[in-house]
């Protein structure tokens, strides 16, 4: 056995417990962090569920034979609510706004001569087959957004081997934006679109945790290395000093955000061609899925402003620890703030939540540039703008803090007290 | 103006301890004054609110007529601080240290004060290195010579000499005491060390639980207390002795 093993194991484990901002960080934190994200992810999967619950199936009728007749009353004996209508061709459908009007994000479409085809292939003649075109709105939300659209494909196959096999053909169309692409599978878009619901809210939250360590380390160094006091002793503004401090990291955070929009502007390129139902290839700028340049411009502003937003919430941070593990350790505590948000929104779709937890969720600085991702593709650039507007002015807030603290002793003293410590600690502060 | 230095009722409150307790001390321009006592006795505390680190909780210390609360940002042109336990930035080198620190300073040369300070340290080469890579005893040396580069018009020095070796503490109080004179800069300096004390300072305060016992020349006190050095002093002034 190593000889002083265990005496060296007990005294580095008494110290790192006795150590309160590890505790919490590195216990306390994930065991509170693991169930909020439990409920959140399982609240997501109930309202989608529901939300395909609710869905109204709208059928629309171009056919209006016995066929089609015999195709609704299926659809309705298994369990669809139905509203059928006439003699619109799709697009009018969805101009007019019958799907919103409806409460369905999805459509069959009966066309004319489906009972006509059906019954000349009962006839004799097995080469005519019928079409039924199954339409959904693709939505850019969470990964159970889509979660309805494929039930009522299954139910029009089940009707295809209820009648006879190989009579009934499906196509899938995606209604993007209010306009119907044909032969679009949403569920195709869906997959091509993982890297909005997944590796860009996990890859934000590297960036920012990453960041705000490197942050959280320049006041602590300073503290550590004993060069602070010094420094706050000559003649400059300690604004200055701040600012300094502030700006050599957003350059970091600078360089990060556009390495990032680069990365992710490759990793979109290399995923924006897709096949759709019909083999054909799909390209989702044309689709109207990928975002402008506007819309780049828009998230690598709202990227710049929650790391500056993240990073003076470090340097503050920073000023309550006395050396660079009690600063790492106490920006740990921003961490659920980051990793939350970014996770339920992987989940969730923001628009269908209740008003008090997107207000939450949009309250979070760190939330904003998932949020949008999501909005610069759906062309909603109010979103991201006011998202921009409201990170700003958070980091204004925490940046006058932190400049009133730089500008008094507490900078010196301030230290995050998390039990009475009583005289020790100002006796030591006293010499 | 001949005061240098002049601090009235110094109070510092931390918590419920009273680190300072009606603290007054006054010292003239040019004169080296030295601060002793033991730890806790609220040396370090004083020194900080002559250097505009912190504030007092009541009472007032100005420096050359300048009030350390109302013109921090002034007294700071005039002075240069030396904490105790002081440190240099680990990756910068001896020289881009001092440079970096020397174009804080107010109404100088930034290059003359670089080469004041090289040969203050007496580093020579050793400069061109990364701090890191400094024994304590050279990285004090440094950071004295960054405290009297700038030609300040009062240097506070929180244990200067502290922890050094023989050699780099002789080193650190020749700088001091040749420095002073050949620029009549005023000093005001704490340590430990009496024997530092009896050979730097004009005058000395002893202090003890944030007061000033006993203020004097050296000599003039252990004639007063009929002792060997002011150690001596010390004890019999606290009643230890």
């Amino acid at each position: 056995m190593l000889k002083g093993f265990r005496n060296i194991l007990i005294k580095e484990l008494k110290e790192l417990i006795r150590d309160p901002k590890i505790l919490i960080g590195i216990i306390i934190i994930p065991i509170i962090m693991f169930p909020v994200l439990g409920l959140v992810i399982g609240y997501a999967e109930q309202t989608a569920m529901e939300q395909a619950k609710k869905t109204q199936l709208l059928v629309l009728n171009n056919d209006g034979g016995n066929w089609s007749e015999t195709l609704v009353s299926y659809l309705q004996a298994a369990g669809a609510e139905t509203t059928i209508v006439n003699n619109l061709t799709p697009q009018q459908l969805v101009s007019q706004g019958l799907l919103a009007k409806n409460n369905a994000t999805q459509f069959v479409e009966i066309p004319q001569g489906f009972t006509e085809n059906l019954t000349s292939h009962f006839a004799g003649d097995t080469n005519i087959t019928a079409v039924v075109n199954v339409y959904g709105i693709f939505n850019i939300g969470g990964i159970f957004s889509n979660i309805g659209s494929s039930g009522i494909t299954s139910l029009v196959y089940s009707f295809n081997r209820y009648v006879a096999p190989d009579v009934l053909q499906t196509t899938q169309s995606s209604i993007i934006k209010g306009a119907i692409q044909q032969n679009v599978d949403p569920a195709t878009l869906s997959s091509l679109l993982i890297s909005q619901s997944i590796i860009l809210p996990i890859t934000i939250m590297i960036l920012l945790t990453y960041s705000m360590q490197i942050a959280a380390t320049s006041v602590a160094m300073e503290k550590e290395e004993k060069t602070l006091e010094t420094l706050l002793t000559v003649p400059v503004d300690r604004f200055s000093i701040l600012m300094g401090k502030l700006s050599s990291s957003a350059l970091v955070a600078g360089l990060g955000a556009i390495t990032y929009l680069v990365g992710y502007g490759y990793l979109f390129g290399s995923i924006t061609s897709g096949v759709s139902t019909t083999g054909a290839s799909l390209d989702l700028a044309a689709l109207g899925l990928a975002p402008t340049a506007l819309g780049y411009v828009l998230l690598g502003i709202t990227l710049f402003v929650t790391l500056l937003a993240g990073l003076a919430l470090a340097v503050i941070m920073s000023a309550f620890a006395e050396d660079v593990r009690g600063a790492t350790a106490l920006v740990g505590y921003v961490y659920p703030l980051i990793f939350i948000p970014s996770f339920a929104l992987i989940y969730i779709d923001i628009n269908v939540l209740p008003l008090p937890i997107k207000a939450v969720l949009f309250a979070i600085p760190f939330s904003q540039p998932v949020i949008a991702s999501k909005a610069v593709i759906a062309g909603d650039y109010f979103t991201t703008i006011l998202g921009i507007i409201y990170v700003a002015a958070f980091t204004f807030v925490v940046m006058y803090i932190a400049s009133r603290l730089f500008a008094t002793e507490k900078i010196l003293t301030a230290k995050l007290k998390f039990r009475r410590r009583g005289s020790k600690k100002t006796a030591e502060q006293a010499e | 103006m001949n005061l240098a230095v002049d601090a009235k009722s110094l109070v510092k409150q931390f918590g419920n301890i009273r680190a300072l307790d009606e603290l007054s001390f006054q010292i003239k321009k040019g004169e080296i004054f030295g601060l002793i006592g033991p730890n806790g006795a609220g040396k370090t505390t004083t020194l900080r609110i002559v250097s505009t680190l912190i504030i007092p909780t009541s009472g007032t210390a100005t420096i050359f007529g300048l009030d350390t609360v109302k013109q921090s940002g002034e007294v700071r042109k005039i002075i240069s601080y030396l904490p105790e336990e002081a440190g240099a930035y680990p990756n910068l080198s001896g020289n881009e240290y001092l440079e970096f620190m020397a174009k804080f300073a107010h109404n100088i040369d930034t290059q003359k004060a670089v080469a004041e300070a090289v040969e203050i340290s007496g580093l020579g080469e050793r400069l061109k290195d990364k701090a890191k890579t400094y024994s304590k005893g050279m990285k004090r040396r440094l950071l004295v010579a960054r405290a009297l580069m700038t030609k300040p018009q009062l240097a506070v020095l929180d244990e200067p000499a502290s922890g050094l070796d023989v050699l780099h503490a002789y080193h650190v109080r020749q700088i001091i005491k040749k420095y002073v004179k050949e620029h009549g800069t005023t000093v005001l300096l704490s340590s430990h060390n009496m024997l530092e004390v009896e050979y730097l300072c004009d005058r000395v305060a002893l202090v003890n639980k944030g007061k000033i016992v006993v203020e004097g020349e050296p000599d003039e006190l252990k004639t007063k207390y009929e002792s060997q050095n002011l150690e001596e002093v010390f004890a019999k002034v606290i009643g230890y002795a």
